[in-house]
């Protein structure tokens, strides 16, 4: 079965697929692990309250399109008050209490959800535009999963030109390779970083409305996807952009293939693979330059 | 003024003394609180070696001790080895897998240490969730507690299984005060503090990190091997990484670095979380904000506090 | 009075009173304290609410007293961590002292509680958890299942499949004991029946986030019809993705009745439409007391009462009838036991009782169809398959 190339072009989807959404959630977390040497395990909580605001909102106004918009805005605004209430304070602690104190969040998030929105399974309709299926080498595939695809190649795209091309990107590319000298030519490194949290909760929070059609939405949703993006930060490399995207590749077909190949050690292979890069490689496999140690 | 060594030591003979008037007060269930309390300060200890003396923040602490757990139920129910010997080879099962994976982890530091240790932990979780030799999901019951009936006890009975494993926890306690009180104990605080310095003395600090990472797997083991015949069942459950995140929040409860700080946490997380779930179905809510305040703000924890009245006492003194 | 008749008298009065004590069956303004120890946070929250809400409706349906107690229910979160749930059994055995225990939802918690319960004699009444070995190889006379066994549900599908002409199924199935336990029940029946089984895969229980590699394969092996349990959230991707990928224009899918529970039928959308279920509760059974349950529920909590909310409901009224023969004493917890085999009762699932042999419910099992209906999902039913009774399976009571 493997043999046959339709079966493995429509796997070969499938994994792209896993690897966008993937990508679209790590991404942020990366950076951010990157420039402030800081893993927010929160960041899937962040998620969940897209999926979860992303709902709301299509029940509210009938229209996917509208929740697409809106509700990664309003996670980064919850993120945005994180930050500025958390964050900030934090910056000086040691990694395990940032580790810690966002370990306490994954909670207070998982409640507040339930609290919210109840216990419940849900699912968010995909648009109608994308909700039917199209033909890909005779096999039926979702439209929905061409257009999540898509939709990771043009955030990755967008951002690759913006850390280049603009003054914001710069920043944060200075910020990466050398905080202190960044700081002391006087570039504002502190709102760069802020402003690249916040986007970086936006981009989690479009994960989770992305995923809404694909993956269920449930409280606890965010614990089982925030170990794959680990993975994958860690994979790629802390802090790379081409990093995020490599490793949400990897992770996204091994994944896959995982599941068709050797469903039994799929899961334990994953773990294997970051354990393995962390001691091979452990600045990842696209590491970032760093100045200072 | 006291020296902090000693504090510390009179710390915990009240502690004992606390434990052992409650022992003699309870019921049947405050025994078992107790026998918790104790199991948890064991592991809590384990992890302060690591997390509060060297810096190591390992979030897959749990797998040595659900490895513990596994290994003493596997040892007593498949190979019907005795509860002490089932013990006894949990401890060494503990030393020698964490002995393995310490020999990579530990010269990663930092997040790289939590990663790799967090992959560690939940790669055997996947593994014995699966596995139909342990009982998969469904986990192994049947495991036995140490037969002493010929001296006229049992350990079935829980105020005696509690006070053993508070005799244990006593044990850890004067064992890992030993360590850390050691020329071994105090290179480990160095190298905590300024790695680069100790190394550039000449040092081998990671096999002084891989000593260490033993000694804490081989104690995570032993409260796993408590549990395990405590519980009379195990189940992957025992490895998830949010058991070794609650572990660590109890050791900063406690107070890191301070051993008897993270018994101290242990007895008020048990406690509190017995209280606070039959408060609200969304303890889970008022645990996280605890958490995140602890973490926060409680500094250096209850032995922070309990530290703070030593240097008063001094500086009144001066 | 004399010395002598004032000791005299107050020795008569303190027998009488004791003889009192001693014929009156029970401290009779006492109520029935009832353990329940169900998860209230976590990814099985929503099921112990439903259970608590059916238990709740069921003790005010048919107590709210029996023989002039009342029930008080203590209820713990289970967390559906086995050894929390366990110390929480033990808090409401030693602290709380209650007369009976009802839970949990899931297997594994119910595995770590079963010695327990078994050393202490305090009957446990399981409103879910649906291990096969509960009330088999592991059996006791102290554990008592209201709910089902997981062989229980899936077995009556094989032979039925093969008689409606789908003589080659694919099975998935969530990679833990249940999933494998229902798998091999069906197994077991449908080849005996003579249907082929061309595939089988298991899906990690975590972290499967997508069904879309599995269902390329299923496509590919071309059976005529799946056999699936998923439950929760994985049962609403599995079913919306098995539309997406175009399989159901060629392969009819079957499967637990979980598949599409009323809980969330409603979230899979049309992809939901034309999937034939087995299990023990669907809310368009036709009988009176289902009727009068799914009204009082609906009444009470506003929504449709689910497999889970019936399971409560069903545990409360056996509770119920088992101590009015009692005459509500729960001293003697052997004869409580005794009598819940004594029971027997029209429920809103058919005729119940409970199986001296093994403790297991002995239940009708329903194969039901959806179709859209007029508001929503409706789970039509299409056979039943009467008083499914599990063999002994190694249980010697």
């Amino acid at each position: 079965m493997l043999l046959d190339p339709t079966f493995l072009a429509i796997q070969l989807l499938n994994g792209l697929q896993l690897a966008s959404l993937l990508f679209l959630l790590s991404v942020g977390l990366s950076v951010v692990f990157g420039l402030m040497n800081f893993i927010n395990l929160a960041h899937g909580t962040l998620y969940m309250l897209g999926a979860y605001i992303g709902l709301s909102l299509v029940r509210a106004t009938d229209s996917f399109w509208l929740a697409f918009a809106l509700a990664p805005l309003a996670v980064a605004a919850v993120g945005a008050v994180f930050h500025v209430v958390l964050l900030r304070r934090m910056q000086a602690a040691s990694p395990m209490r940032q580790v810690l104190a966002t370990f306490g969040l994954i909670f207070v998030g998982l409640d507040s959800v339930r609290y919210i929105w109840g216990d419940y399974s849900h699912a968010l309709a995909a648009p109608e535009l994308l909700a039917g299926s199209v033909q890909v080498l005779g096999q039926t595939y979702p439209t929905y999963r061409l257009f999540v695809i898509g939709l990771g190649i043009i955030v990755l795209l967008v951002l690759y030109f913006g850390l280049e091309r603009t003054r914001l990107g710069a920043i944060v590319r200075a910020g990466v390779d050398d905080r202190e000298t960044a700081t002391a030519i006087g570039l504002n490194v502190e709102r760069a970083f802020f402003l690249v949290f916040c986007f970086g909760c936006a981009l989690a929070g479009l994960a989770g409305v992305v995923a809404g059609p694909v993956l269920s939405i449930f409280p606890g949703m965010d614990i089982s996807i925030l170990i794959l993006a680990l993975i994958v930060v860690v994979v790629g490399g802390p802090g790379s952009l081409k990093g995020a995207a490599l490793g949400a590749l990897l992770v996204g077909m091994v994944e896959t293939f995982g599941q068709v190949i050797a469903p039994e050690y799929a899961s334990v292979v994953l773990y294997a693979l970051m354990a393995l890069v962390l001691v091979l490689r452990p600045g990842g496999l696209i590491p970032v330059s760093k100045a200072h140690g | 003024m006291m020296s902090r060594e000693t504090w510390r030591a009179g710390t915990a003979i009240l502690l004992l003394v606390a434990a052992l008037v409650s022992w003699v007060r309870a019921d049947y269930f405050g025994h078992e609180l107790l026998t918790q309390i104790a199991i948890l300060a064991i592991f809590a200890m384990s992890l302060d070696l690591l997390a509060g003396f060297t810096g190591m923040i390992s979030l897959g602490h749990a797998a040595f001790y659900g490895l513990g757990a596994y290994a003493t139920a596997a040892f007593n129910l498949m190979l019907e080895w005795s509860p002490w010997a089932a013990m006894a080879g949990a401890v060494v099962v503990g030393a020698v897998a964490a002995l393995i994976v310490g020999s990579f982890a530990v010269r990663l530091s930092g997040v790289f240490f939590i990663m790799v240790t967090l992959a560690v932990g939940e790669a055997l979780h996947a593994y014995l969730f699966k596995s139909r030799a342990f009982g998969g999901d469904d986990g192994l019951s049947g495991i036995a507690r140490p037969d002493t009936s010929s001296i006229g006890i049992s350990f079935d009975d829980p105020a005696v299984f509690s006070l053993v494993c508070v005799g244990f926890a006593c044990l850890i306690y004067a064992l890992l005060e030993l360590v850390v009180r050691s020329p071994f104990g105090r290179l480990l605080v160095a190298i905590h503090l300024n790695p680069s310095r100790v190394r550039a003395l000449g040092c081998p600090v990671s096999r002084y990190k891989l000593a260490a990472f033993t000694l804490a797997g081989a104690i995570a083991a032993l409260a796993g091997s408590l549990t395990a015949q405590h519980n009379a069942f195990i189940s992957p459950e025992l490895l998830t990484w949010t058991t070794s995140g609650e572990a660590l929040i109890v050791v900063i409860v406690g107070g890191l670095g301070s051993l008897v700080g993270a018994a101290a946490g242990a007895g008020v997380m048990v406690l509190a979380m017995h209280h606070l779930s039959g408060v609200t179905d969304y303890w889970m809510f008022f645990m996280g904000l605890f958490f995140v305040g602890v973490v926060l703000f409680a500094g250096n924890g209850i032995y922070g506090v309990i530290d703070a009245v030593r240097r008063r006492l001094g500086g009144a003194a001066h | 009075m004399t010395q002598f008749a004032r000791v005299t008298w107050n020795a008569v009065a303190l027998l009488a009173a004791l003889a009192v004590l001693a014929i009156s069956p029970s401290r009779a303004e006492e109520p029935v304290k009832i353990g329940v120890v169900l998860p209230y946070s976590g990814v099985y929250a929503s099921l112990g609410g439903e259970i608590t809400q059916g238990l709740e409706l069921g003790f005010e349906t048919y107590g709210p007293e029996v023989a002039g107690r009342a029930f008080e229910l203590i209820t713990e979160d289970s967390e559906v961590k086995p050894n929390i749930g366990l110390s929480k059994v033990k808090k409401l055995v030693f602290q709380d002292k209650v007369d009976l225990l009802v839970g949990p939802v899931a297997s594994n918690v119910a595995n770590a509680l079963r010695d327990f319960v078994h050393q202490q004699k305090v009957p446990l009444i399981i409103p879910n958890a649906g291990n096969n070995l509960l009330t088999g190889e592991r059996c006791s006379r102290w554990v008592i299942r209201t709910s089902f066994s997981n062989a229980q549900i899936t077995r009556g599908m094989g032979p039925w499949l093969v008689e409606k002409g789908y003589d080659s199924v694919y099975l998935i199935a969530a990679d833990y004991a249940a999933g494998h336990q229902m798998m091999d029940a069906f197994r077991e029946t449908y080849t005996a029946s003579g249907g082929s089984i061309i595939g089988e895969s298991f899906p990690a229980l975590r972290g499967t986030k997508d069904f879309g590699p599995f269902l390329a394969q299923i496509k590919a092996a071309e059976p005529k019809a799946v056999f699936a349990f998923f439950a929760g959230g994985q049962a609403i991707q599995f079913v919306k993705q098995f539309d997406e990928f175009g399989l159901k224009d060629t392969i009819k899918l079957t499967g637990a009745g979980w598949l599409t529970s009323p809980l969330y039928v409603d979230a899979q959308g049309p992809a939901a439409a034309g999937i034939l279920g087995i299990l023990n509760y669907v809310p368009g059974i036709d009988n009176q007391e289902n009727q009068a349950f799914q009204e009082a529920y609906q009444a009470k909590y506003g929504r449709v009462a689910s497999e889970f909310a019936v399971q409560g409901y069903d545990t409360a009224r056996l509770i119920v009838e088992a101590l009015s023969q009692t005459g509500g004493d729960t001293s003697d917890k052997d004869a409580v036991v005794a009598a819940m085999h004594d029971v027997s009762f029209d429920g809103p699932r058919g005729p119940l009782t409970i199986d001296p042999a093994t403790n297991n419910i002995v239940q009708d099992i329903h194969i039901f169809e959806t179709s859209p209906g007029d508001d929503g999902m409706a789970l039509n039913v299409i056979d039943t398959l009467s008083a499914m009774q599990d063999p002994p399976n190694g249980c010697t009571l």
